[in-house]
C-alpha cells in the first residue's frame, strides 16, 4: 500500500509485473496486523511511547508530502502541529466535546490555518518558503503565552475526555493513533493517483510544462500546503490525545526541526513504513537515550547527514519498490 | 484547403517583444488557420521560440494583439490560454519522472476532470469511473500515437522519440481546439522523425490549428500546407512549401546558407 508502490495508474501492470508489489503490501498488512495485536503483550510506557510515536509519524508525513508533492521543506510544522493538539484542548474546556468532535474539527481549522499562512507566501520557494515557515514556528510559543486565557500560558491544558469511555486510557490512545495513522497513510496512497495529486507532481517536476496545461503554481503550492496543514493539525490532535496534554514545551522551534529530521530521516517517504520509521527516529531516540542528554542532538545531526548523503548517493532508493521501471 | 472567412483561429497582430534593449519580434503577424497544419521556421535566434512564447503566453509582447476564435488572448497567462483551449509542447521534454507515461499524459486531463478534493484521498464510486474514463482517454490518445505498448514504463526508461510523442498525446488528450509544437523532432532519429510526421498528419483535424516549429526543413515541407519564415525578429515570407522554397529571401537567409543553422 505503499505510496510508490501505487506508481501506475491502472491495475493492468500489477500482475503483469511480478509478485514483489505483493510482498510489500502483505509486509504493510503483517506490520499492521502485528501493531494492532501489541497491546495484548505490551504496555505502560511501550504502549504510550509508540501512541506519541505514531503520531509523530503522522507529523513526519506531513512534511513528507510538502516535499513530494510540493518540493519544499518546512521547518515550521510544528506549528500546525501545535494548532491542532490546541485546538482539541480548547474545544474540550470551552465546549465539552471529546476528540470524536474536536479531531475533525481540528483538521479543518489546520487545513484553514495552512490555506492563511500558503496564500501570502505562494510566490516563496526554496529557502525563502522554509524561513518564513520558521518564523512560525519562532513565533508560536509567543502566541501561546500571549493568548493565555485560551491556551493555559505555561502550564499548557490538559485533556481528559475519553473517546470511548470505559476502555482504559493507554488503549485508546494507541489505538485512536494507529487507526488514523493507517488510515491517512491509505489516502495518501489513492491521492498519488487523483487527479490533484499528479497535477502537484507535474506542477512540481515541470512547473512550465504543468502551466501550459492549466495547473498554475500558485494553485498547487497552496493546494499541498493547505493539506499538509491539516494533516500535521491531525497529527497535533493526536499529539495532544496521547499525551493528555499540550503545553508550550511541546511545541518548540525544535520541535519543527525534528520533523524535518524526521521527514528525511524517512526519505520523505508517505508509507507507513517510512512514516514508522520517522515517527519512531524522533520519538523513541530520545525517549530511549534519555541517559545520552546533550548527545540527542549531535546524533540527529550524524544521522540527517548520513542519510542525506546516502540518499543522494542513490545507494538507498535502489532499494525501494519505486524503482520498479527497471 | 478552404477556410471560412469567420473562422479565423488563432491570430497574432503586429507582436513586438524586446528584452531590454535586445529587439527579439519586431511587428510580427501570423494566423494559424484550422485544418490546416502551419509551420514556422527560421535560422537559430530567429525568434521562433520568442514567438512562441507570445502565443502559449509565457511571454508577452509589448505591442501587438492576438485572439483564438475571436476571443482577445492579450494579458492571459499560461493556464488561462490552456483552459481556452490551447496546449503546447516544449523543446525541452517535460515529463515528470515519477509518472508513469499514461500518468504524464493523464496529467494532460487535469483541467477536464471534474472529481473534487475529497475523492481525491477517499474513493468514491464517482471518482473510480471518472479514473477510469480519464485512464481510457489517455491510453487512447497513446495508441493513436502509436506507443500504447510503452504506457506503464517510467520516462528514464524510454527513448527520446517515444517521449516526444508521449508529449503530443498529452497535447492531445484534453482534445485541444489549438495545438502548439516547440520543435518537436529535435533529438529524433530519421525514423521516430518518420513516425511522428505520420502521427502528426493523422491527428489532424478540420477544427484544429496545429503550429509545428522546427529546425528540420525536410519535416517542415512535407507536413505542412502553410508555412512562415522568421529571420531577426520580422517574418520575411509566408506562404505554401513550394512558394517558400521559391522565395529568394529564404534562400538568401536560410535554404541557401550552411543550413546548419
Amino acid at each position: 500500500m505503499a505510496v510508490s508502490d501505487l506508481a501506475h495508474a491502472s491495475k493492468t501492470g500489477v500482475s503483469a509485473r511480478g509478485g514483489h508489489v505483493d510482498i510489500a503490501r502483505l509486509s504493510v498488512l503483517a506490520l499492521v496486523v502485528a501493531l494492532s495485536l501489541l497491546p495484548l503483550l505490551a504496555g505502560g510506557f511501550l504502549l504510550y511511547s509508540l501512541s506519541l510515536c505514531f503520531a509523530n509519524a503522522l507529523a513526519v508525513l506531513s512534511v513528507s508530502m510538502l516535499v513530494r508533492y510540493g518540493g519544499e521543506v518546512s521547518i515550521g510544522h510544528s506549528f500546525f502541529v501545535a494548532f491542532g493538539a490546541y485546538a482539541v484542548a480548547i474545544v474540550e474546556h470551552r465546549l465539552g466535546l471529546s476528540i470524536a468532535a474536536s479531531l475533525p474539527l481540528a483538521t479543518l481549522l489546520g487545513a484553514a490555518a495552512g490555506f492563511v499562512f500558503a496564500f501570502p507566501s505562494r510566490r516563496l520557494s526554496g529557502i525563502y518558503l522554509a524561513v518564513a515557515t520558521m518564523a512560525l514556528a519562532l513565533a508560536l510559543p509567543e502566541i501561546l503565552i500571549g493568548f493565555e486565557k485560551f491556551t493555559g500560558g505555561f502550564e499548557g491544558l490538559y485533556i481528559a475526555q475519553d473517546l470511548i469511555p470505559g476502555i482504559p486510557k493507554a488503549l485508546q490512545r494507541y489505538y485512536v493513533a494507529l487507526a488514523v495513522l493507517g488510515l491517512v497513510c491509505l489516502a495518501l496512497a489513492h491521492f498519488r493517483r487523483s487527479a490533484q495529486g499528479l497535477a502537484l507532481l507535474m506542477a512540481q517536476a515541470q512547473p512550465r510544462a504543468a502551466e501550459a496545461i492549466g495547473i498554475t503554481r500558485s494553485w498547487a503550492r497552496v493546494s499541498i500546503f493547505t493539506l499538509s496543514a491539516a494533516v500535521a493539525a491531525l497529527a497535533g490532535a493526536l499529539t495532544g490525545f496521547a499525551s493528555s496534554t499540550v503545553s508550550p514545551n511541546s511545541f518548540t522551534f525544535f520541535s519543527g526541526v525534528f520533523l524535518l529530521v524526521g521527514s528525511v530521516v524517512s526519505l520523505n517517504g508517505l508509507s507507513l513504513p517510512a512514516a514508522l520509521v520517522g515517527g519512531a527516529f524522533i520519538t523513541l531516540v530520545p525517549t530511549y537515550l534519555a541517559q545520552a542528554g546533550d548527545w540527542v542532538p549531535i546524533l540527529y545531526g550524524v544521522a540527517l547527514v548520513v542519510v542525506t548523503l546516502v540518499a543522494n548517493a542513490g545507494d538507498l532508493r535502489r532499494f525501494l519498490p519505486r524503482g520498479r521501471g527497471r | 484547403m478552404t477556410v471560412p472567412a469567420g473562422s479565423n483561429g488563432l491570430v497574432a497582430e503586429g507582436i513586438s517583444l524586446a528584452f531590454g534593449g535586445l529587439q527579439v519580434l519586431n511587428d510580427v503577424s501570423m494566423t494559424l488557420r484550422p485544418g490546416v497544419i502551419t509551420g514556422l521556421i527560421g535560422p537559430n535566434g530567429a525568434g521562433k521560440t520568442s514567438l512562441f512564447n507570445c502565443l502559449t503566453g509565457l511571454y508577452h509582447g509589448q505591442r501587438g494583439r492576438s485572439s483564438f476564435a475571436g476571443t482577445p488572448l492579450n494579458g492571459l497567462g499560461p493556464a488561462q490560454r490552456a483552459a481556452c483551449g490551447i496546449t503546447r509542447s516544449f523543446q525541452n521534454l517535460a515529463m515528470c519522472p515519477d509518472l508513469s507515461l499514461l500518468e504524464n499524459v493523464l496529467v494532460g486531463l487535469t483541467l477536464k476532470r471534474r472529481s473534487g478534493w475529497f475523492s481525491a484521498f477517499v474513493p468514491t464510486p464517482a471518482q473510480r469511473a471518472e479514473q477510469r474514463d480519464a485512464e481510457r482517454r489517455a491510453m487512447a490518445a497513446l495508441n493513436e500515437l502509436g506507443i500504447g505498448s510503452a504506457a506503464h514504463e517510467k520516462p528514464s526508461d524510454l527513448p527520446p522519440g517515444t517521449l516526444r510523442l508521449a508529449e503530443i498525446a498529452r497535447a492531445i488528450t484534453s482534445e485541444p481546439t489549438a495545438i502548439l509544437l516547440d520543435e518537436p523532432a529535435a533529438g529524433l532519429n530519421a525514423v521516430e522523425t518518420r513516425d511522428l510526421t505520420r502521427a502528426l498528419k493523422r491527428l489532424m483535424r478540420s477544427d484544429l490549428v496545429l503550429l509545428v516549429v522546427e529546425h528540420d526543413m525536410d519535416l517542415i515541407m512535407e507536413l505542412c500546407e502553410h508555412i512562415y519564415v522568421l529571420n531577426f525578429g520580422s517574418m520575411i515570407a509566408s506562404g505554401t512549401p513550394a512558394e517558400i522554397r521559391a522565395h529568394p529571401d529564404v534562400i538568401r537567409v536560410y535554404l541557401g546558407d550552411d543550413a546548419d543553422a
